[in-house]
């Protein structure tokens, strides 16, 4: 007999979302977690590290108020009470995971998971082991970060991302291994904050994955902050003293050594398959990842995964999305499509602000495709004058026969809020004309996107 | 600020990619003040004039009447007359050389003939005046016209229709004659005008696919494709036509075919190829569009015919020399009910609904191809006896291929029968412009109920399919009902 119909392995926001979509479509369902609902990216990812920047944007604001007229005593910075706040906000999500499960009637299991056989699933409490049958389970274990060979978290002078979000000081020189998105989000905090940082990126641009104008422009930002940047340059050697490291880096430029006070660790992530049992019944995996089709399914019937487990993007909203689908491909709905992983957003939270959606410049020229880009610069932009933001802007590329928005790459204030604009007119298959038919309104940030799309067509008015 | 002013093209709408120069106002030379109206400029849409930006003498002329000319292209120079000529040539030269950003854009030296659009304009051309010149007679008369001030578009539908703008009464401003004129004269003479010439790069797309729904992406690459959206699944959002949907369409009929013949002779059994006859493509292009364009519904309905049939026996029996068929009653009780509601006698042509006074139904006959539709005109007014002989005779010279296309062509109704073997029911589609037709099955013997009684009757299944654009569910079932009196009480046709 069946304990459940459909049980859900993790917390986060691939299967909290994968088991309230199960309840709702009426399956008797069961979330097991062995820690915090909510997962990486409610406690330990995307939303205490933006507490943790609200309080860098806050310091920078400060830094600027005299240029509105506003005369302030340096500022003093209480590390405990910013470290605070993002715990506690970490806290109050997680508690609100907890009521939706409560409130659609989920049953959440503490404790740790292991598929024993197909339809079956072991987890294990402090009480011991207990078996649950279901017809369908849904793997969303996440992802942890990866170590390298010769340096590896410590959580005293190495760290990680949790130890990196819970500093009890300051400390004064920083190195950041990994300019990817974590990478450039916390060397943006730490050095809004106050310490001298230094990133390191082994690709030949920082945010390797962003379009090449957007990350040329971060680093430019990044710079005149006083960030140092070495691109195109590895880690060799860590060297531990009493309070402080030594890293010997090898740049195109030969090896060079720095002194700094931590170490932040970001170079990337590795699915969390380990002690899922996935090996004793065969489960495919691919580069340390859960094989999946289209829909989540894997090898074994009645097994499925999704989110940071099942492969890139490694991002929340497509382990969510993804998490919906999963499960209304199984309860039979129609007309269900596979996540379009072209479509799946991309924000970065560093300052200033990075968000994009599907192909870059260069991707779609090497796809050869006959593409119409469109550019426009934020010191066009009345509102990004009046608030003192001014740089960076908006691209925007275009397949030239059939209009469809291939690409949009946004580096500024607030455009992480406005990407989703761009994602709605590629879920709707708009050309460049329905956008640059479309009114925005004056004066906002969004305009940008309006012109760079009216650029595409060569008829940008502010520009 | 620059003494010399370029005059371009305007870009009107974001549509709008080029216009076609109309009438100058101005001679080159003469003077210009500021906003008088400079130059007509026609694009598919609209007509409208340019007024100078600046006050001056217009220097040169580069567009000329007639020609086409892309967005933003130098069409003429207005200078002060203390500019040198050098000075509005070098301009020329400057200006002409950026206004040409298309790669297919004219070179500098040669603007204006290599701007035209030889597709469009052939395209203009060559389409075939509906009206015959001679039924407009008068209006063809007359002398010289050139010196009529028209717009472009008028004089290019003067020219077609060959008519003299000498004749017509101008109504556009500055008492051109411009389009409307043209057209409301030739209506005037009993002409028909045809609808404005398909863009060009749609002109392979023939049915009209505007009501589909389908993404602007879609809709977009299926016209720069060529992909109708009525052949394409609609597998987006909502039911839409998606852009994968159009890329499928266009893959499928791009794929080698050599090669795809290749593959499927490798394992699939032996077969022989059947040349496709005129007659089999004619069917195959009608019916798909038919099935594709008209919304068919359908309603179905049995008739009792055992008085019929007595009727029947007793006419046959009356007269040696007549062979009346149940199908001859049903084209004849089909006539009396499209009588009874004309709204369902009657033709669709896509924008208008000919409804007809007389019933001229068109009977499916079955030949060795394919099949025909002869006609028995005025039905309703022949007896049974007359429509008995008339069937017989068009579908035995249909069978040897002897009809002539009057007796085909037309008909407001059509009935397919294929109860002689012994089919029960079955649907059967329009075919345009006609929007309905008539499946009839075999009359058999069936128990029915009557009074609560268990009865033995010979029934027939009717089903009517219609057009849903143009015949609504209630119109058909009336139809049927009426049918359905006549059939089961073929007395009344007589009335």
């Amino acid at each position: 007999m069946n304990d459940f119909d459909l049980i859900v392995v993790g917390g986060g926001p691939g299967g909290y979302v994968a088991a309230i979509r199960a309840a709702q479509l009426g399956f008797k369902t069961a979330l097991v977690e062995k820690a915090e609902l909510g997962g990486v990216c409610l406690n330990w990812g995307c939303i205490p590290t933006k507490a943790l920047l609200r309080g860098a944007d806050i310091a920078n604001t400060l830094k600027h108020a005299a240029h509105f007229g506003f005369e302030i005593d340096t500022p003093k910075l209480d590390l405990a009470k910013l470290v605070g706040h993002s715990r506690s906000t970490a806290k109050r999500l997680s508690q609100g995971i907890e009521y939706l499960m409560s409130k659609n009637a989920v049953t959440v299991i503490r404790g740790k998971a292991k598929v024993t056989a197909p339809f079956t699933l072991c987890v294990s409490t402090d009480k011991g082991e207990q078996s649950y049958r279901a017809d369908h389970i849904i793997l969303a274990t996440g992802a942890h970060a990866r170590d390298l060979p010769n340096i590896k978290v410590d959580g005293n002078l190495i760290w990680g991302a949790r130890e990196a979000m819970t500093p009890s000081e300051l400390p004064e020189r920083l190195l950041v291994i990994g300019a990817g998105a974590i990478g450039v989000e916390f060397a943006s905090l730490y050095n809004d904050l106050g310490s001298q940082v230094t990133l390191v990126e082994a690709a030949n641009q920082i945010v390797p994955v962003e379009d090449s104008e957007v990350s040329a422009q971060l680093a430019k930002s990044f710079r005149e902050r006083g960030i140092r940047i070495h691109t195109a340059t590895t880690v060799n050697t860590v060297e531990h003293h009493q309070n402080s490291v030594t890293a010997e880096l090898n740049t195109a430029n030969g090896s060079e050594k720095i002194t700094v006070d931590r170490v932040i660790l970001a170079v990337g992530i590795s699915g969390n398959i380990q002690d899922l049992g996935l090996e004793e019944i065969h489960a495919d995996i691919d580069r340390g990842f859960i094989k999946t089709d289209p829909f989540s399914k894997t090898n074994i019937v009645g097994l499925y995964a999704i989110g940071d487990v099942a492969g890139p993007p490694w991002l929340a909203h497509k382990a969510s999305h993804e998490a919906v689908i999963c499960v209304e491909k199984i309860a039979g709905l129609a007309n269900i499509k596979p996540l379009r992983k072209d479509r799946v957003p991309g924000c970065t939270y560093c300052r200033p602000q990075i968000a994009s959606v599907g192909l870059t410049e260069a991707k779609a020229k090497s796809s050869g495709l006959d593409i119409r880009v469109g550019r426009f610069n934020l010191n066009a932009n009345g509102k990004a004058l009046a608030i003192d933001e001014s740089v960076g802007f908006v691209k925007t590329i275009f397949d030239a026969a059939s209009g469809e928005l291939l690409g949009a790459h946004m580096i500024g204030a607030e455009v992480t809020e406005q990407i989703q604009g761009f994602c709605i007119a590629q879920q709707l298959e708009a050309t460049e004309h329905e956008l640059a038919d479309a009114i925005f309104a004056h004066p906002t940030l969004s305009e940008s996107m309006h012109e760079s799309v009216l650029d595409s067509l060569g008829i940008a008015i502010h520009q | 600020m620059s003494v010399i002013t370029a005059v371009t093209m305007p870009k009107w709408g974001m549509e709008m990619s080029e216009g076609v120069i109309g009438n100058w106002y101005f001679a080159v030379g003469e003077q210009v003040t500021e906003e008088a109206d400079l130059v007509d400029i026609e694009t598919s849409k609209i007509i409208n004039t340019i007024t100078a930006a600046s006050s001056g003498v217009l220097r040169a002329i580069i567009a000329n009447t007639g020609d086409t000319f892309n967005v933003g292209q130098l069409l003429g120079v207005i200078a002060p007359a203390d500019v040198s000529d050098e000075d509005v040539n070098a301009f020329i030269q400057n200006l002409s050389g950026q206004a040409a950003p298309e790669p297919e854009a004219a070179p500098t030296s040669t603007p204006v003939a290599a701007d035209k659009s030889p597709a469009e304009t052939t395209s203009v051309q060559a389409a075939p005046a509906p009206t015959p010149a001679s039924s407009l007679g008068a209006l063809s008369e007359g002398g010289d016209d050139s010196e009529v001030a028209a717009t472009v578009i008028a004089r290019r539908l003067a020219k077609q229709y060959q008519i003299n703008l000498n004749n017509i009464s101008p109504s556009g401003s500055h008492d051109r004659v411009n389009k409307e004129d043209i057209e409301a004269a030739i209506r005037a003479a009993g002409g028909q005008v045809e609808r404005p010439a398909t863009r060009v790069d749609s002109a392979n797309i023939t049915r009209d696919d505007g009501a589909v729904k389908a993404t602007s992406v879609a809709r977009r690459l299926a016209t720069t494709l060529k992909v109708n959206l009525l052949d394409c699944r609609a597998s987006g959002d909502r039911g839409r036509v998606c852009k994968a949907d159009v890329e499928a369409v266009a893959a499928r009929r791009n794929a080698p075919a050599p090669a795809a013949a290749t593959q499927v002779i490798d394992d699939t059994p032996e077969f022989s190829e059947v040349a496709m006859s005129g007659m089999r493509k004619v069917i195959a292009k009608r019916l798909q569009e038919s099935k594709q364009t008209a919304p068919h519904f359908r309603v179905n309905i049995d008739a009792c015919i055992d008085e019929l049939l007595a009727t029947r026996a007793q006419i046959n029996a009356a007269n040696k020399h007549a062979k009346v068929s149940v199908n001859d009653f049903i084209v004849k009780a089909c006539a009396c009910a499209l009588q009874k509601i004309p709204a369902m006698n009657i033709q669709f042509t896509g924008d208008t609904i000919h409804q007809f006074s007389h019933a001229d139904i068109s009977v499916a006959v079955a030949i060795d191809d394919g099949l025909i539709t002869p006609i028995v005109r005025a039905a309703e007014t022949k007896g049974l006896l007359s429509i008995s002989s008339e069937v017989r005779d068009l579908a035995t010279r249909a069978k040897i291929g002897r009809l002539t296309p009057n007796e085909f062509q037309g008909g407001t109704f059509c009935v397919s029968n294929l109860g002689m073997y012994g089919i029960k029911s079955f649907d059967a589609i329009i075919n345009p412009p006609q929007a309905a037709i008539l499946a009839v099955g075999a009359g058999e013997q069936r128990p029915v109920v009557r009074n609560g009684e268990l009865a033995v009757a010979t029934m027939m299944s009717l089903s009517l399919a219609s057009d849903h654009r143009v015949i609504d569910g209630a119109l058909a079932a009336e139809f049927m009902h009426c049918l359905k009196g006549f059939l089961e009480q073929p007395a009344t046709m007589l009335g």
